[in-house]
């Protein structure tokens, strides 16, 4: 077998050992890596119904095939577990130096279980495993814990941590890096913290085992050099992602005001243009020829960086448009360990909230200051409003009553990304049917809508779209565990990831074969949730019903009186389940299934629910 | 200019400003003028993907554009 080493390293902190198991090539054909791999493996090793906080839990960290091979964008790692913030299935992927430390190590897969009764660290170095006490570092932002591990051991090393967000049990709370950024949305970084592991610092000196070595280390840094290239004369890097924010407020999809309005006046005074100009320095993950973090100076004078989500979120999401402020909250939430779109969106329905009359509170938009102490009290769960703000906006909204659930803005329990649906149903699809809860990493498919249907349609070339994306997105791009950007930000096409794969595995695989395993993924990661949530029905792949109140409706501007419909929404959802072969509650049917190869797994979740 | 020009506002969006020197200008055309022709007259890329947006919705090149319209040109972003 090439392509991948075959050994998860299975990590138990309750009695702080150790050892290695071992997957066959069956198992990395069906699953592939990364989130495949992590998703399997949580199916089947988490009994259901699990506290996700609670050493029953499993954090796992994986990579795939072509993760930390020197070629366009692989330095990322997937982390994932049962969702303390969802309940359901939680992952996401980060830049790290971590992916190919742990491939040299030895390991596609860790498996972190247990708890420990102390704050520790892992320090991983090829076949060594150490537990070590984290007490110096425990408290303490991801920073000082990051330069902390640097300093003994060294640069070169992977490290993964949390911050106060994660030790705390905040539910948005993520795992980070400072050699990339952070990943795990739905809370991973609390699972993390609930082990009380602080820290991974992974070094390893093996060969990643790769079926033709110099063919693919010349492939791999020839594109490598390509993509640099076209990123160049494009100019795709000057804004990165931020070119976005102008593009959403011309097109009324920006974030306004706990998404209540779609575009604003002041909204030129955090755009890309603005960034740019404000730059001090330029971020990348490893093995990554388009860096698109853009740092700059924050309001206390923090380098800080950003991009499109974190500004969307933190900035004109809560009415704040001075960009060093709004650098100042993203600083914050990454030292903290938190997810910068769940923060942005729970701030902005707190501020929601207390505008509508429906809790009393302090904060309101545009605050920028008190923003930043709502931060700090939801990191460390501080007093009362500490503790509502640290569960995410639909636990919120459920403590707080009065109808907010309705203005809650997530789905499944996951915050929506900085794309405001208010007259968009093909986007509203996409994260309505996210398999982690709302996240626009699984199909981003405004433009398409914009640019060659008609907005207002509902029609099945929409739900069509959404799938071709999350086949790609969150299927390819998460098994294989490669960023994304050089495909759609520069048009680096999806055959050269064929080609990489079959270099590195040996096999001869086509992308079809990838769009098989991706529809299996789903199609698992549905099995998982209706395994959680047994009376499940398609109301969970709604977004929230404000997009559906035409009170909501803009006054002004590009969609002035303009509202998603309910029941053509539920057309479309229709569409989308019908090109799945799913039924009308939003399950894979057991015909699906099948032709999935997940004839076990459809007997599993028969068990909880009949399949049709 | 005639006083059957019409005045359009060009808004550029990412690497567009830095490609043509400006991120927004109100800039005079004749009467009756295409989103194509508009295009044409900026020195971008013709092969370069583009969403254009007239008013903030997306509009057809052959589209005839009126005074006071404000149209946005962008790279086609894919939302990170």
């Amino acid at each position: 077998m090439h392509g991948w080493t075959g050994n998860i390293l299975r990590i138990n902190l309750t009695n702080r050992t150790h050892k290695v198991d071992h997957f066959d090539e069956e198992f990395a054909r069906k699953w592939v890596g990364g989130r495949g791999f992590a998703l399997k493996i949580l199916w089947d090793e988490l009994k259901p119904g699990i506290d996700p906080l609670g050493p029953e839990n499993k954090l796992i960290v994986t990579v795939g095939p072509i993760a930390g091979i020197p070629a366009p964008n692989t330095g990322k790692t997937v982390v994932a577990a049962k969702s303390p913030l969802t309940g359901g299935y939680g992952d996401g992927n980060l830049g790290t130096r971590v992916t190919e430390q742990m491939r040299k190590a030895g390991y596609d897969i860790i498996i972190i279980e247990g708890k420990a009764d102390s704050p520790v660290y892992l320090y991983i170095e090829d076949d060594r495993v150490e537990y070590l006490a984290a007490d110096e570092i425990w408290g303490k932002g991801t920073y000082d814990t990051h330069d902390w591990l640097y300093k003994k051991y060294g640069k070169g090393a992977g490290v993964l941590s949390i911050g106060q967000g994660g030790e705390n049990l905040n539910l948005y709370s993520m795992v980070r890096s400072l050699e990339g950024r952070a990943g795990g949305r739905p809370g991973i970084g609390a699972v993390m913290g609930s082990k009380k592991l602080k820290a991974i610092v992974i070094k390893g000196s093996k060969p990643i085992p790769v079926a033709d070595p110099e063919g693919m280390r010349k492939l791999g840094l020839e594109d490598l050099r390509k993509v640099g290239e076209i990123d160049k004369k494009t100019g795709w890097s000057i804004q990165g992602t931020t070119g976005v924010l102008a593009w959403c407020n011309e097109v009324a999809a920006l974030p306004v005001h706990n998404m209540r309005k779609t575009h604003h006046p002041e909204a030129w005074k955090i755009d890309g243009e603005r960034l740019n100009n404000a730059r001090v320095a330029t971020y990348g993950c490893p093995n990554c020829t388009m860096r698109c973090g853009i740092t700059i100076l924050d309001h206390e004078g923090h380098e800080s960086e950003l991009d499109y989500e974190n500004i969307g979120m933190l900035g004109s999401n809560l009415d704040i448009f001075e960009l060093d402020q709004v650098a100042s909250l993203n600083y914050l939430c990454d030292d903290y360990g938190l997810d910068t779109i769940s923060a942005g969106a729970v701030l902005a329905f707190y501020a929601d909230a207390i505008e509508q009359g429906a809790i009393k509170g302090d904060f309101k938009f545009g605050d920028a200051e008190m923003a930043k102490k709502l931060l700090g009290l939801a990191a460390r769960r501080e007093g009362e409003v500490g503790n509502l703000l640290a569960d995410g906006s639909l636990r919120m909204a459920r403590k707080i009553g009065h109808n907010s659930e309705a203005y809650a803005m997530q789905v499944k329990g996951l915050e929506i990304s900085a794309y405001n649906c208010k007259f968009i149903p093909g986007m509203a699809l996409a994260f309505g049917t996210s398999p982690i809860g709302a996240h626009h990493k699984e199909s981003w498919v405004i433009t398409f809508e914009l640019k060659q249907t008609r907005r207002d349609s509902y029609g099945p070339e929409k739900a069509a779209k959404v799938i071709e994306l999350q086949r790609i997105r969150g299927g390819l791009f998460e098994f294989i565990v490669a960023c994304r950007f050089p495909w759609i930000e520069l048009g680096w096409q999806l055959e050269h990831y064929a080609e990489y794969f079959n270099k590195i595995t040996g096999l001869n695989w086509t992308l079809d074969d990838f769009w098989k395993v991706a529809d299996r993924i789903y199609a698992l990661m549905k099995f998982f949730w209706v395994r959680e949530f047994p009376f499940w029905d398609r109301t969970r792949d709604y977004p929230p019903m404000v997009w559906f109140d035409p009170k909501n409706a803009d006054t002004e501007g590009p969609i002035a009186g303009k509202y998603l419909e309910l029941d053509k929404y539920n057309q479309l959802l229709d569409y989308y389940y019908e090109q799945r072969g799913w039924d009308k509650r939003g399950i894979p049917t057991r015909k699906t299934a099948e032709a999935l190869d997940l004839k076990q797994e459809a007997d599993e979740v028969e068990k909880f629910t009949k399949l049709e | 200019m005639s006083t059957l020009d019409i005045k359009i506002t060009i808004k550029l969006i990412g690497p567009f400003v830095n490609q043509l020197g400006f991120s927004e200008k109100t800039m005079s055309f004749p009467d009756g003028v295409t989103v194509e022709t508009v295009l044409s007259s900026l020195p971008l890329d013709p092969k370069r993907p583009k969403i254009v947006t007239r008013n903030g919705q997306a509009v057809a090149s052959g589209e005839r554009l009126s005074h006071g319209d404000r149209l946005a040109i962008s790279p086609l972003y894919s939302g990170g």
